[in-house]
């Protein structure tokens, strides 16, 4: 379960404060499928960030399962995104100087889990890349780098996966093979997802639709 | 901890060539300290570890003096109480020309002449150019041993003869190394002969000139058996000491020089440091992306540190030892540049401690510069995957930040104190550095600043060049620091050895003369003066000399026990050229008393008046109306200091300590000297010698120019050497001139691109990467040469206390040759970012 509480972000932009996020309350429960869409600017990935606890709120609280995030130190942060949370990059973030394959094995070195080459090869071959896993991102195609991206997120598996814009630089065709295939891993390991997208068709297929405008939630219509 | 260590090899891996300049700025430092460290300490070992070998004795009574009999006496009544003595020799030593005997060899050479007995040597062993051993044989009946560099010299072999004063001598064997011998300045090469014949050759007249030496050969510590020979010959000018004591001296030497090239290693290895610090900046920024990524992977802020100061630590340990393998090579270099001064049975090789000190000063010297650039990675906030937030400044420093800087200071004036071996010398050392660096650093930001506001600049390429010194992430003054302070090291050596070759540089003393012609009986004065003006055209002046001691100033015998006088016994102590005349030369000042003035002076008062040597006025505690007891043939004559002078030795003709005023003197057993200042070429020079020593053998003659020559190979020799080290300087900035270069390689590319889809041409690319490296060097070479000259200044003015000029010509060339120097390797390693494709770059961005 995610619960956002009075959730206020406000940034110091030149002299002024702008506020990114005003108020914002909600809930989500275990293994829901969210779309999170609104323009440009109104605050879409800075909510994101904030239930992966990469950032802190201005005021406000964040509670994962029993958690008060917003209450935990960075370093406690971390564990828990190690533990629970997934997440998927619009730019894909893959560290260059790894290999596809060694990129998949990070989380899990991270968290010390036991066997992880084996799980690292079954992930390679879920996101259909078995003979790329010795590449370098540089030297993967952008929707082949995205797969690893999800095969990454997947690798400890986390209770929630968020998702920026995860096709955003993606043609049509790759866009919704990656769509596809988080949907899939979603619904075969019960994963609550949260996708931020400007895909008015994306944000369709999910089983509840959060709309921001200018901070706040405009709607949040559930099918 | 698996997640770390296998992180660390994957980095690694894909990061050494990034690192590669961290790893080489660290081997070329370590690389400095154990060759420098290796070197001093394999030197200690054949030379510092044999005292005894180079006494070749245990105990060296040593005089300048003649051994009176009651001098024996006293010795002879010590030894015979110490049974450990187990054998006894006595020496003699003088410098003096020695000539072909062959008349159609006219060949002519300075030696320097050591007169044995049996047994020789006491302690060590003396084995000759054939591989023989010495046999005291060889030298009975005439017998000459020779340094084999006088084969060429005097141009002689076994069997031929030489003359040395009076005698003549038949070349019984050479040698290479003789027991003894150190690589110190000598004016002349080595000769062996008989201790007798220095009598026979009438050289022991000249006695003013030689030393002489008893030495014994203890079975046991002869600690005890010196201090008692020192309290029996208290009160005279005789040296006593024990080889222990030598090599106490030695050790201490060898320790002090050991510590001081140490710090110099520790220089290039601080400034390696710099680069360090410099790259792991760059690299930090450039990671500030993955370690975002890691963090939101759920790795935790101190993790991700310790990888990548695991990275640090294993690139340092590898660049560590690589810089042994560097120190190898140096060694080498070493061997093969100084051959000639160094000990022929030294080693090369690389000592032990040495290269281990040397990989654990790396390995810190890399953790101490790359610890807060790396500190920063606590900074980089997980969230900026989500905003580019890459402008960020993220150099804001933190208290944890200055804390550790606090230690790593700290750890650095250890690692400084323990290369020095004095808390003092390695405060000194790291405040000197930090203080010449904050120097050169805001000289670097004036420049820069006064570049930047420079108006009216027509030239694109300069505009654009001038832009760039100044884009973000800039390395400018990091470059202008670590060059500058190579080309300063070098530049200031070189302005120091200028000054110092001008002070010797006789051309410019008119007055120098170039023949000076000493134990001239009153009887040869006349035709050997008109020998030397028939070949030189010019009058020799001629000086009236009497030898004479100092036996009592102001009544009282001269305290040997009082350090000054003791560091200078054998000065105070030996026999004096003492002269006299009415008129104050030219290059006399008088700065206490009065000079005495014409005839009128002659008969002005009983008492004798003398006027004395500034230097050896302060020495004696003396000054005008003080008196002094000379001992002159064994008649005492006290006089009255009338006058203390100082000598302008730059422009001196003669420069005695002691002058007398005319009277006393005139009756006093007396010699003559002679000088020419007429400079004939070398062969008429060696005649000229030749025709005054067939026909006097007892007169000595000094030529100038032999002397000049070997103070010049001695400067030489220091140069070559401090611009040795220096150059590692030199080079360790090239190095960071490098790694700045490849840092900030992908923003010059990318600009390159956008230039390049404006329509600027690939030259217009190319002028202002010249102009960029051009500018750079030029600030760096102006940098550098101003600091070197104002060193150059303090040093020859207030150190050296010689005569400092400026130097036009090195100034303009430590100039350009450093902005060529910068230009080229600039220029070099930036030259293909030019044929970049500018769609792939942009693309990739």
């Amino acid at each position: 379960m995610i619960q956002l509480k009075n959730v206020t972000k406000t940034v110091r932009s030149g002299t002024e404060d702008l506020t990114i996020l005003d108020d914002v309350s909600f809930e989500i429960p275990d293994g829901q499928f969210v779309a999170v869409t609104g323009a440009s600017g109104s605050g879409k990935s800075t909510l994101l960030g904030l239930i992966a606890g990469l950032d802190a709120p201005s005021s406000g609280g964040i509670f994962i399962d029993e958690d008060e995030i917003t209450k935990i130190s960075e370093d406690g942060l971390a564990h828990i995104r190690s533990e629970k949370i997934g997440f998927v990059f619009q730019s894909f973030h893959l560290i260059p100087s790894l290999t596809a394959y060694e990129n998949i094995l990070i989380p899990m070195e991270i968290l010390g889990l036991p066997d992880v080459g084996r799980r690292a090869d079954r992930l390679l071959e879920a996101v259909d890349l078995t003979n790329r896993g010795h590449h370098y991102p540089a030297e993967l195609s952008g929707g082949e780098q995205q797969r690893v991206a999800i095969a990454r997120a997947f690798a400890n598996r986390p209770k929630i996966l968020l998702a920026d814009e995860p096709t955003g630089n993606l043609d049509t065709k790759n866009g919704q093979h990656i769509f596809e295939l988080m949907k899939d891993l979603h619904n075969k390991n019960d994963v609550t997802l949260i996708l931020v997208t400007h895909d008015a068709m994306l944000a369709g297929q999910a089983q509840r639709q959060i709309i921001l405008t200018d901070g706040r939630v405009s709607s949040d219509e559930r099918k | 901890m698996k997640f770390i260590f296998n992180l660390t090899r994957r980095e690694i891996r894909s990061s050494w060539r990034r690192l590669l300049f961290f790893f080489l700025c660290i081997a070329l430092g370590v690389g400095s300290v154990v060759a420098l460290r290796s070197l001093i300490q394999n030197l200690t070992k054949v030379v510092g570890n044999d005292a005894r070998a180079l006494m070749t004795a245990d105990v060296d009574i040593s005089s300048t003096n003649e051994f009176t009999p009651t001098d024996i006496g006293k010795i002879e009544a010590v030894i015979a109480k110490y049974g450990s003595v187990e054998a006894r020799n006595e020496t003699i030593v003088t410098a003096l020309m020695a000539r072909a005997a062959e008349p159609a060899n006219d060949s002519i050479e300075f030696i320097e002449l050591k007169g044995i007995e049996p047994p020789f040597p006491l302690v060590g062993s003396f084995t000759l150019s054939d591989g023989q051993p010495f046999d005291f044989k060889l030298l009975q009946n005439n017998g000459a041993v020779l340094a084999k560099s006088l084969v060429d010299d005097l141009k002689v072999k076994v069997g031929d003869k030489i003359k040395i004063g009076e005698g003549e001598f038949q070349v019984r064997a050479f040698f290479d190394e003789e027991p003894g011998g150190t690589s110190g300045f000598r004016l002349g090469a080595r000769v062996f002969v008989e201790k007798k014949a220095f009598d026979s050759a009438g050289i022991t007249r000249t006695s003013g000139r030689v030393r002489r030496r008893i030495l014994y050969r203890t079975s046991d510590n002869p600690t005890a058996l010196v201090k008692e020979l020192r309290e029996a010959v208290k009160g005279s000018a005789i040296q006593v000491s024990s080889y222990r004591e030598q090599q106490e001296n030695l050790s201490d030497q060898f320790t002090r020089t050991e510590n001081y090239l140490s710090l110099t290693g520790l220089l290039i290895l601080v400034l390696g440091g710099v680069g360090v610090w410099n790259v792991a900046r760059a690299f930090v920024e450039q990671k500030r992306k993955t370690v975002a990524v890691l963090k939101c992977l759920g790795a935790s802020g101190n993790r991700v540190i310790t990888v990548y100061l695991l990275q640090i630590v294993t690139l340092g340990l590898i660049g560590s030892l690589f810089g042994v393998f560097l120190a190898q090579a140096g060694l080498w270099i070493a061997r093969w540049k100084f051959i000639d001064a160094l000990p022929a049975k030294m080693s090369y090789a690389v000592n032990f401690t040495a290269a281990y000190q040397g990989v654990i000063l790396g390995v810190l010297i890399s953790m101490l510069f790359s610890t807060l650039p790396l500190l920063q990675i606590r900074t980089i906030k997980p969230k900026l995957l989500l905003r580019d937030e890459n402008n960020v400044n993220i150099s804001k420093l933190d208290w944890t930040k200055w804390a550790f800087g606090v230690v790593c200071l700290a750890i650095l004036l250890g690692l400084a104190v323990w290369q020095a071996g004095s808390l003092t010398v390695g405060a000194f050392f790291l405040g000197g550095l930090a203080a010449t660096a904050a120097v050169l650093y805001s000289s670097a930001i004036v420049l820069t600043w006064l570049l930047k506001k420079t108006k009216g600049i027509s030239s694109f390429s300069i505009r654009q060049a001038i832009n760039s010194l100044y884009r973000p992430g800039n390395q400018t003054r990091i470059i202008l620091l670590a060059v500058g302070l190579g080309a300063f090291v070098v530049l200031a050596v070189q302005a120091m050895q200028t000054n110092l070759v001008r002070e010797f540089d006789f051309t410019r003393n008119q007055r120098l003369p170039s023949l000076i012609f000493v134990d001239i009986q009153k009887s040869q004065i006349d035709e050997l003066g008109k020998m030397v003006a028939d070949a030189t055209g010019e009058d020799p002046e001629q000086v009236p000399t009497v030898r004479a001691r100092i036996a009592f100033v102001n009544g009282e015998p001269i305290d040997y026990q009082q350090r000054e006088i003791k560091q200078q016994q054998g000065q105070i102590g030996r026999e004096f050229a003492i002269t006299y005349r009415d008129k104050l030369e030219v290059n006399d000042k008088v700065i206490a008393g009065n000079w005495w003035n014409g005839e009128a002076a002659r008969s002005a008062s009983d008492v004798p008046d003398v006027s004395v040597e500034e230097s050896m006025a302060n020495t004696l505690h003396v000054t005008a109306g003080d008196s002094i007891t000379f001992d002159i043939s064994g008649r005492k004559i006290t006089a009255r200091v009338a006058s203390v002078r100082r000598i302008d030795v730059r422009n001196a003709r003669t420069a005695f300590v002691f002058v007398f005023r005319p009277g006393p003197l005139d009756k006093a057993p007396q010699s003559y000297a002679a000088t020419v200042l007429r400079h004939l070429p070398e062969t008429d020079r060696t005649h000229l010698q030749r025709a005054v020593l067939d026909k006097f053998p007892n007169v000595q003659i000094f030529d100038v120019d032999d002397i000049i020559d070997a103070v010049n190979k001695l400067i030489n020799n220091f140069v070559i050497a401090v611009s040795f080290v220096g150059s590692f300087v030199l080079l360790s900035g090239i190095m960071i001139l490098i790694g700045s270069v490849a840092l900030t390689k992908s923003q010059r590319i990318y600009e390159n691109a956008i230039m390049k889809t404006l329509g600027a041409r690939r030259r217009t690319l190319a002028a202002i990467l010249f102009a960029e490296y051009g500018l750079l060097g030029l600030l760096a070479g102006i940098i550098a040469t101003a600091f070197a000259t104002g060193l150059s200044w303090v040093v020859c003015v207030y150190l050296m206390d010689i005569e400092w000029s400026f130097d036009p010509l090195l100034t303009l060339a430590g100039v350009f040759v450093t902005a060529a120097l910068v230009t080229i390797v600039g220029v070099a390693a930036g030259f293909d970012v030019l044929f970049r494709k500018p769609l792939a770059t942009l693309r990739s961005q």
